[in-house]
């Protein structure tokens, strides 16, 4: 049996559930973090009055910099965790 | 997230989880809409009957989150690309 760089090795034409489950639970991930982008980014930007239904030049422009701003804070508190966790580990 | 490492077996699995988890979240979606309108637009109940103006406000607020949630979409796309793209190591 041949082992692949990733871990569990496939049997040909077979299904490798370890692998499967990391995609899965990566896309599982992804799609939770769109899904508070949009609520929060709505929460935040879009004025609950809806006299028209299309976005102005402020809501759209709002938009942009609030899911920069997210992704940003995604990834500080990522990092922040990450360093959290390295330090605690050799303890 | 590339589905080159996946034989055709994985991909076929991989296909029918995401259009079930895509119908899922459309359902979440469509629930989440329709409160947040409710929320946002119907406060006067002297009358079983949708106002003309609370039927406009509905109307608006499904219109705006669609486009809202497009735009976040396209946004979150291209920073996503740049996160990815910043880790070459990570597939």
């Amino acid at each position: 049996m041949s082992f692949l760089g990733r871990g569990a090795s496939t049997p040909a034409g077979g299904v490798n559930h370890e692998r499967m489950e990391m995609a899965i639970n990566e896309i599982e991930m992804i799609t939770d973090v769109f899904n508070r982008i949009v609520s929060s980014c709505h929460n935040k930007c879009i004025s609950p009055r809806y006299s028209e239904g299309d976005l102005n030049k402020g809501e759209s422009v709002c938009i942009d910099r609030c899911v920069a701003k997210f992704f940003e804070v995604n990834k500080k508190v990522g990092e922040k965790l990450q360093s959290a966790g390295a330090n605690a580990a050799p303890s | 997230m590339d589905f080159s490492q996946f034989n055709s077996a994985e991909q076929a699995h991989m296909t029918k989880v995401i259009e079930k988890k895509q119908m899922q979240d459309f359902m979440r979606m469509y629930s989440s809409v329709v409160e947040r309108c409710f929320n946002s637009c119907c406060s006067d109940f002297t009358s079983k009957a949708l106002s003309s103006k609370e039927e406009q406000c509905v109307m608006n607020c499904a219109d705006k989150f669609l486009k809202h949630s497009e735009r976040v979409g396209a946004r979150f796309a291209e920073l996503n690309a740049d996160a990815m793209g910043s880790q070459p190591g990570k597939h």
